[in-house]
């Protein structure tokens, strides 16, 4: 028996409509499945060829994603895959992502369910990034490529329809962004001078992950004339001191922001050359990346801040973030002097996951997914 | 024209038990009234008023008010079980 054969025979879990294209996506849009972009109508066919690469059971959930709690199940996020337009090679890091971002430390039911812009971001690391194609150099954040754009536009559906995160109900974001269409890259781990983001977080170099990160869309550092390790960072601190981020106050709340900054591959090279570590990064950030008090509103300090320090003067420098270890590294992008900074939505944790295969192993091939026929 | 039979994406939510709530404590001669501000802008203003207005209902005996750490993470579970222990009606609220 196909494990489709239930939810075929459940009336509940199927729906019939004319076989056109335009009725089809209206049947999208009135049922509030759709993210407003044209959809792939999720046949029992295509769904079976998206589980081909699953090897986990189809019905088993793997996880339950907030606001609503609905189970995270390999068929039913395979069915959201396949409206996405992923391609079954690329379900493994679909449901590895859909997975980690349902770790309670991540706080996917404030990420839902908040007036603020933030989308899961996902990065990966390994081998399969590359073995699908995905894209880490130039313009990865933006459109052109299918494992990026499929995936991230998979994990927003699966927000939608199996978490609930239903725009105006379960996700009430003042104005949304774009990254919630789609929010997934690979690292440029080949023009990276430092570790790598998953070995730096104690995965093995060869082990494929997923990190989730709840963050804002990206915010430019533009600097084309600094030549030295220095400059650039004066500039990323000038772009990470605003007033008006998450991390800077939820962290007098108790809680761990860890914001992420993305070296386009030129600075990262300049900033190794100068001899400065990782390390040596968030030090220098720690310290120069700060705000003064008298920055906020007096209503503001007054909420956020007085409780904490009830005598500080005006000109007290309050760092991004609590610690040089919270601010997260990576290398991302193409040829140019870019780097881009993105605060988190505060009161969450990033969450990193390997790719496994049902008996633990760690994979190394999307093909150790695959269902032998 | 042909049919075509698609999966359905959504999950529905998970089965839960309805809350039972203690009636014989809403009925006591003197409420235990818990006030469980989220740490939003406002919050405890319109807390305050609400336990207030109860006040001028109903004879209350105690108010207890704890504080969310951060309004966007969860009540820690020893808040939940000292509001549990410890009154008899809870309020909490949005605010800004």
């Amino acid at each position: 028996m196909s494990p489709l054969d239930e939810f075929l025979n459940d009336p509940t879990s199927t729906v019939r409509v004319v076989d056109d294209h335009a009725a089809v996506q209206r049947l999208f849009l009135e049922r509030g499945w759709s993210d407003g972009l044209p959809m792939v109508p999720p046949t029992a066919a295509r769904v079976e060829a998206m589980l081909a690469y699953c090897d986990r059971a189809a019905h088993a959930p793997v996880a339950a994603m907030p606001p609503r709690y609905g189970a995270v199940t390999p068929i039913r996020l395979a069915i959201n895959a396949v409206m996405a337009g992923c391609e079954p090679e690329f379900f493994p890091v679909v449901l590895a992502a859909a997975e980690a971002m349902c770790d309670p430390a991540f706080n996917l039911y404030a990420c839902q369910a908040t007036t603020h812009p933030v989308a899961p971001l996902v990065i990966v690391n390994g081998p399969i990034a590359r073995e699908i194609g995905m894209n880490a150099r130039v313009n990865a954040f933006g459109p052109g490529n299918a494992a990026n754009a499929t995936i991230g536009r998979a994990l927003r559906l699966a927000l939608i329809n199996i978490g609930g995160g239903i725009p105006g109900a379960g996700d009430m974001a003042t104005h949304g962004a774009p990254s919630k269409y789609s929010f997934c890259v690979a690292e440029n781990e080949d023009e990276n001078p430092w570790q790598p983001l998953h070995v730096e977080r104690g995965f093995a170099p060869d082990a494929t992950t997923v990190t989730l990160i709840a963050t804002e869309p990206p915010h430019n550092v533009n600097d084309h004339s600094s030549t030295s390790a220095e400059g650039i960072l004066k500039l990323v601190a000038g772009t990470m001191r605003t007033t008006g981020n998450n991390d800077i106050y939820n962290y007098q709340d108790g809680t761990y922001p860890q914001p992420l900054l993305v070296f386009g591959p030129e600075h990262a090279q300049t900033v190794a050359k100068g001899g400065l570590t990782k390390r040596d990064v968030r030090e220098y950030l720690f310290e120069h990346a700060r705000v003064p008090l008298g920055a906020f509103s007096d209503e503001y300090i007054e909420l956020r801040f007085r409780r904490k320090y009830p005598d500080a003067p005006l000109d007290m420098l309050i760092p991004i973030f609590k610690r040089p270890e919270d601010l997260l590294i990576a290398v991302i992008g193409g040829p140019g002097k870019h780097t881009v900074v993105l605060p988190t939505f505060g009161a969450t944790q990033p969450i990193t996951l390997a790719l496994r295969r049902a008996d633990g192993a760690l994979a190394r091939s999307v093909l150790d997914f695959k269902k032998k026929i | 024209m042909n049919e075509l039979v698609l999966l359905v994406p959504e999950a529905a939510a998970p089965e839960v038990e309805a809350a039972v709530i203690n009636e014989r404590g809403l009925q006591r001669a003197e409420l235990r009234l818990g006030i469980l501000d989220n740490s939003k802008a406002n919050a405890d203003h319109l807390l305050r008023m609400v336990a207030d207005q109860v006040r001028a209902a109903h004879a209350v005996k105690s108010v207890l008010t704890l504080r969310k750490s951060s309004v966007a993470m969860a009540a820690k579970p020893e808040v939940i079980e000292q509001l549990v222990n410890d009154c008899d009606l809870v309020f909490s609220a949005m605010a800004d």
